[in-house]
């Protein structure tokens, strides 16, 4: 099971983190999986994830980080 | 507080830009003012020179682009629908822009018909615009302290219209109108609701979203995201009793409501630099530095209105109200809104290129939107107008440089941000081309 990749974008100003994620998500191969940690619920993202086949569960940390995981089908 | 952002209801991008590039035009339409009417303009604020020009930034420089950004925030924070948004902005932008040139004339030219032309023309604007906006932020899923702030705010803005038509029909229509209430009360309200009710209210509850989100500090202490609004309105209510009970309400009474008012949006301003001071990441972009203007002058407003209140004999010149409007108007409120433009055009200009189907490899990113030296350019000659201006209320002699020099800082702001908006459409165009170029190519194999 490779480790899955991760971007960090709490310290990230907007929209960096969705242009990393969407050059990430545009390399994943099935199976794969990413972890974004955000500061905000990226609602943006999530609407990208659905209109491209892409799964994904944001669970919200105690320290206010929003973490999600991305996975390819 | 966990802020949303929501892109899927943002309104086509012709709807905030209508708004944005028309709004420095106005600003230096009353920088040509000041610099042709000269030194008397700034004698005092009743002057007809002064009350055009003020008008004209409030209502269409600042009431442009807060209205522009309005119906952008609203939809992609709150999640927000706003009804129509492209035939709300065909219908109210035409409109402010024509009631702002009619009221700065009716004080320029001193023709009452011409209150009576912009209150209606105000009233029909910003009545529909006021009803499109609380249905969406009433109706809008979305909580937490900002959207809360922003429906105190709209509220704001209705009082100020209501007061500022009053005030509108009385020059109007002279003694014809009677009113119980008198005309400095009405005015002093008008003012508070029109600077404090919205457009400070309106600063307040973005800044609970963007100052975190864009410049990477600690979020504003929650007990404070409850205390400045309620706070402020609770000053503005108390201060507004001046029209209904002008006997209970000593002067006294009126200097310690005022002084509460200064005290709290003090408290928002140092707050707001200290979050700034505990910033994650040490950037300072343009947008960073216009904030911290922004609050320095916040900061400069209320220790000048103390002085005022404390040395009777300065704060009674006729020239103090100028000195407390340099601050505000172009110190606090036009750096905020500029520094907001710098960060709300390259964001918007990539978001709808994404939407186009742009890729990192076709469209430039938000960096490239506006030039670095092009913002920060523009922003030393907003401070240098910003000190000629507070210099002339001193030298009045200064007025003409200070006119010319805040018109000049207006027009490079047009300038940076028509050439985002010349970008976005260059670009748009060349990944339209570019998708009909595949498609086509796709369907000859």
């Amino acid at each position: 099971m490779p480790e899955p990749r991760l971007i960090d974008g709490r310290d990230m100003e907007p929209p960096e983190p969705l242009e990393r994620a969407m050059a990430e998500l545009a390399a994943m191969a099935p199976g794969d999986e990413l972890v974004m940690l955000l500061r905000c619920e990226a609602l943006p993202l999530y609407s990208l994830l659905e209109r491209n086949g892409f799964g994904y569960t944001a669970t919200l940390r105690p320290d206010g980080t929003n973490e999600v995981r991305i996975k390819k089908a | 507080m966990q802020p949303t952002l929501s892109f899927e209801q943002a309104p086509p991008i012709s709807v905030p830009y209508r708004f944005f590039l028309t709004a420095p035009l106005f600003g230096a339409v009353a920088g040509l003012i000041l610099a042709v009417l000269g030194p008397d303009t700034l004698q005092s604020r009743w002057s007809s020179g002064a009350l055009a020009m003020t008008h004209l930034i409030v209502v269409d420089f600042m009431l442009q682009a807060m209205c522009g950004s309005l119906l952008q925030f609203v939809a992609v924070v709150a999640g927000a629908n706003i009804w129509r948004p492209r035939l709300v902005a065909h219908i109210v932008h035409p409109l402010i822009t024509a009631g702002a040139i009619f009221l700065a004339s009716a004080f320029l030219l001193e023709q009452p018909v011409l209150f009576l032309v912009a209150a209606a023309v105000f009233v029909s604007a910003l009545g529909f615009f006021l009803t499109v906006m609380a249905i969406a932020l009433v109706r809008t899923p979305a909580r937490g302290m900002s959207i809360h702030v922003l429906r105190v705010a709209v509220f704001g803005l209705l009082v100020t219209v209501a007061l500022g038509a009053t005030l509108a029909l009385t020059l109007g229509l002279g003694d014809h109108l009677q009113t119980d209430w008198s005309l400095i009360a009405l005015i002093n309200v008008h003012v508070a609701w029109g600077l404090g009710g919205w457009a400070l209210m309106l600063v307040i509850g973005v800044s609970y979203l963007v100052v975190p989100m864009f410049q990477l500090t600690p979020s504003y202490p929650v007990w404070l995201t409850r205390a400045l609004p309620a706070g402020l309105f609770l000053v503005l209510c108390l201060w507004s009793l001046q029209l209904f009970a002008p006997d209970a309400t000593s002067q006294k009474w009126q200097t310690g409501v005022g002084l509460a008012g200064v005290a709290i949006a003090a408290l928002y301003a140092v707050t707001t630099l200290w979050l700034q001071a505990k910033r994650r990441r040490r950037m300072s972009d343009p947008t960073f530095i216009y904030w911290r203007i922004a609050m320095l002058s916040l900061i400069a407003f209320a220790v000048s209105w103390v002085v005022f209140e404390a040395l009777p004999q300065l704060g009674g010149n006729l020239r103090a109200p100028i000195w407390l409007g340099v601050l505000v108007i172009p110190g606090l409120f036009l750096s905020v809104i500029t520094g907001m433009l710098y960060k709300i055009m390259p964001f918007l200009n990539w978001l709808h290129l994404q939407q186009q189907g742009g890729t990192p490899e076709t469209q430039p990113n938000m960096k490239q939107m506006i030039p670095e030296n092009a913002m920060r350019g523009q922003m030393r000659m907003h401070l240098a107008a910003l000190v000629l201006l507070l210099a002339a209320v001193l030298w009045p002699a200064l007025a003409i440089p200070a006119g010319l020099a805040f018109s000049a800082s207006c027009l490079w702001l047009e300038w940076n941000l028509v050439g985002a908006a010349r970008l976005y459409a260059r670009y748009r165009d060349r990944i339209r081309a570019g998708l009909i170029g595949c498609a086509g190519s796709a369907g000859e194999k």
